[in-house]
């Protein structure tokens, strides 16, 4: 995984540099948007963390040169204003993402990992805590002890396992898991739900209840 | 202070009251005027009355007056009668002899009227230059004043001084009620003035303004013209700044948490970056809440940039934010969320959502309570986020609202989050509402909006395209 950082902050470049390694990823280093460029010419690269305002050419010209020259490579976009022409701007000019700096070192590294996902091929696997789902066999299991999943709790947890961490509604799972097309109440997902509690037992996973809202998968500390 | 009333009323009063002066001593003069001369022609002919008794004999002048006569001529029930006649040598020839030297009329029989005295009385003289036979003499003939002072004191002579005082008071009071009314244009523009609020820097309305009035508008709108330049100026200064802080404060907290994670297993390394880190978010949240202030300064701000938003979806945007503040101190965070649209801008909404709720945190007590909820009730958008704290007194519900404002010096606030709150409502012509939570625990703060009007459609602002 070749993370491509571009940001002139020597103390921030470092930083970020430092968390991806220490999360498993490769990083290079430039420090203003014409070594991107050239860069991104030469090397095969997973994704690209994008200061906007760079010296030489900025973030925004970067992508459109990136996307004009027909390159996929993910886009996280970095910027210090918020204003969302900038958003829209960025998002137009065909970045993938945004984030508004400061922003906290998990944030950026979930969502490298989402656009890593997206461009990637799709996991077989997914673990959390003592939890292993494999997407190909089907097959769950905590500790290693297989455990029973209906299509429609696998569906569920599935969807919490890539959300984890993540304030999921119960509006946003019912969307997620339509494509079988049935019609499915809010109450509904909260039978399913302390359905999945009780099998997930010791796994070391907290399945967290956001009152009034919807849940959020994290490892218990 | 110079007062432009006064310099009116000096500048219309005295010359007004000089002029009634001059009037009153015309009407005086022109009143009395005749009566004297009605008196003096009285004591006039008494002169020549005496005249037929005065003949030149043996080359003297001799008088004979009867008795019977001279009654007759000093018969008055008023005053006093005198007379005299003299020699060129100015010796008594006839009558008192105490009698005040003579003045001599400039001409032969023209009598000569003057004030004078005698016995410790003032008197009216009349004196009478003539020629009996070769010989001149000069006849004085004198009375006192009584009937002249009874004349002058008389009740039509008062009555027409008092008038004359009368006009006098009534043109006081008509210059004063026209000079009120003058200046009235100057007090309605000081009272327009006077009801602004610190943040209302339009112009003035330079229609309907007194013509005289319209040079100092004028004035006033190029001075707030230039207040709201250098007002904007430092708002852009205050946003530019913070917008500058922000890769520094990144980089700052990116390498924080790249040393909590490499020395987690020192205890006192952690502890340093956890302080490290702590004050790291301070300045962080300080420095967003001063991009928020300068974002949300209602002088800035246009109505044209509210469009319809979805109050619910904006507090889902947050939420991530939110659990995990709430996580900080064990908080149970709840949401009651309806869908409900008001006219908004996104950003500043969200500023306003998260001061809200970050303010809830704050001052829920560990392992407390806070729901926020969002619905339409009475054709308004209601958000309300409700929390089981301490609440705050009747009496500081007002004052929480000021910038840097803080309630309880135990919760490390910025003092202000709330002043962007009020601020925000503001923009959107909402109202904030403080009451107490269920049960009369706790603090619930509503903001109600008004609804969006169904003829305003779903529009997202289009970005400018550069």
């Amino acid at each position: 995984m070749h993370v491509l950082l571009v940001e002139d902050d020597a103390v921030l470049s470092d930083g970020i540099a430092r968390n991806l390694t220490n999360h498993g990823m490769v990083v290079d280093v430039v420090a203003n948007g014409n070594d991107a460029d050239a860069l991104l010419q030469r090397r095969e690269i997973s994704v690209v963390v994008l200061d906007i305002g760079l010296p030489g050419i900025d973030g925004f010209e970067v992508v459109r040169r990136l996307r004009a020259r027909g390159g996929a490579t993910p886009v996280l976009l970095l910027t210090a204003r918020d204003a969302v022409e900038d958003r829209v701007y960025g998002l137009e000019m065909g970045a993938d993402d945004y984030l508004v700096k400061p922003f906290a070192t998990p944030e950026l590294v979930a969502r490298v990992r989402a656009l890593l996902r997206r461009a990637g091929p799709q996991q077989s696997r997914l673990q959390i805590g003592a939890l292993m789902l494999d997407t190909v066999t089907r097959r769950a299991s905590v500790h290693g002890r297989p455990i029973d999943l209906s299509a429609r709790e696998w569906a569920i947890l599935e969807y919490l396992i890539r959300h984890s961490g993540r304030v999921v509604s119960k509006q946003q799972i019912i969307d997620a898991i339509l494509p079988w097309g049935e019609e499915l109440t809010l109450n509904a997902v909260e039978v399913y739900i302390s359905r999945i509690r009780i099998k997930l037992g010791d796994a070391g996973l907290a399945l967290r209840t956001i009152r009034g809202f919807g849940y959020m998968l994290e490892n218990a500390h | 202070m110079r007062s432009i009333r006064l310099a009116l009323l000096k500048w219309l009063l005295l010359p007004l009251l000089a002029i009634n002066l001059i009037g009153a001593v015309g009407t005086y003069w022109l009143a009395w005027r005749p009566a004297q001369l009605a008196f003096d022609q009285n004591l006039a002919d008494a002169a020549w009355t005496l005249l037929p008794y005065l003949e030149q004999r043996d080359g003297r002048i001799a008088f004979e007056l009867s008795r019977q006569a001279e009654q007759v001529l000093r018969l008055d029930h008023f005053d006093s009668v005198y007379f005299v006649v003299r020699n060129a040598r100015g010796d008594t020839l006839a009558g008192d002899a105490d009698f005040p030297p003579l003045r001599t009329p400039p001409a032969i029989n023209e009598p000569l009227a003057y004030d004078s005295r005698m016995r410790g009385e003032a008197i009216r003289v009349i004196t009478l230059f003539t020629l009996v036979g070769t010989e001149p003499v000069t006849i004085g003939v004198a009375e006192t004043l009584w009937k002249r002072i009874s004349v002058r004191s008389g009740a039509s002579f008062v009555g027409l001084l008092l008038l004359e005082l009368l006009v006098a008071l009534i043109s006081i009071a008509i210059v004063w009620f026209g000079v009120s009314r003058g200046l009235s244009p100057l007090q309605a523009m000081q009272s327009s003035l006077n009801a602004r609020s610190y943040e209302d820097l339009t112009a003035l309305p330079a229609g309907h303004m007194a013509l005289e009035l319209e040079p100092v508008a004028i004035a006033v709108n190029g001075l707030l013209d230039r207040v709201r330049h250098v007002s904007r100026g430092q708002q852009e200064f205050l946003a530019n700044a913070a917008h500058q802080l922000r890769t520094p404060l990144a980089g700052l907290k990116t390498q924080l948490e790249w040393l909590q994670q490499r020395y987690a297993g020192d205890q006192d390394v952690a502890r340093s970056t956890l302080l490290m880190m702590a004050s790291t978010e301070r300045m962080i949240r300080q420095t967003n809440q001063l991009l928020a202030l300068a974002r949300a300064e209602p002088s800035q701000f246009e109505r044209a940039r509210l469009y319809p938003l979805a109050l619910d979806k904006l507090v889902e945007e947050s939420i991530q934010h939110f659990v995990e503040e709430a996580d900080k101190k064990h908080i149970d965070l709840g949401f009651e969320l309806a869908s409900v649209t008001v006219p908004g801008d996104r950003f500043l909404l969200r500023d306003l959502i998260d001061n809200l709720v970050d303010n809830a945190i704050r001052y829920a007590p560990p392992r407390g309570c806070v729901t926020v909820s969002c619905y339409a009730a009475d054709g308004e958008g209601v958000l309300a986020v409700e929390d089981d704290g301490p609440g705050i007194p009747p009496s500081e519900r007002e004052l929480i609202f000021s910038r840097f404002y803080r309630l309880s010096d135990k919760t490390t606030g910025s003092g202000l989050g709330l002043a962007i709150v009020r601020d925000i409502a503001a923009d959107h012509g909402a109202q904030i509402r403080i009451s107490s939570g269920a049960g009369g625990r706790g603090t619930v703060f509503s903001v109600h909006f008004p609804l969006a009007t169904p003829a305003q459609d779903e529009v997202q602002p289009r970005a400018n395209l550069r």
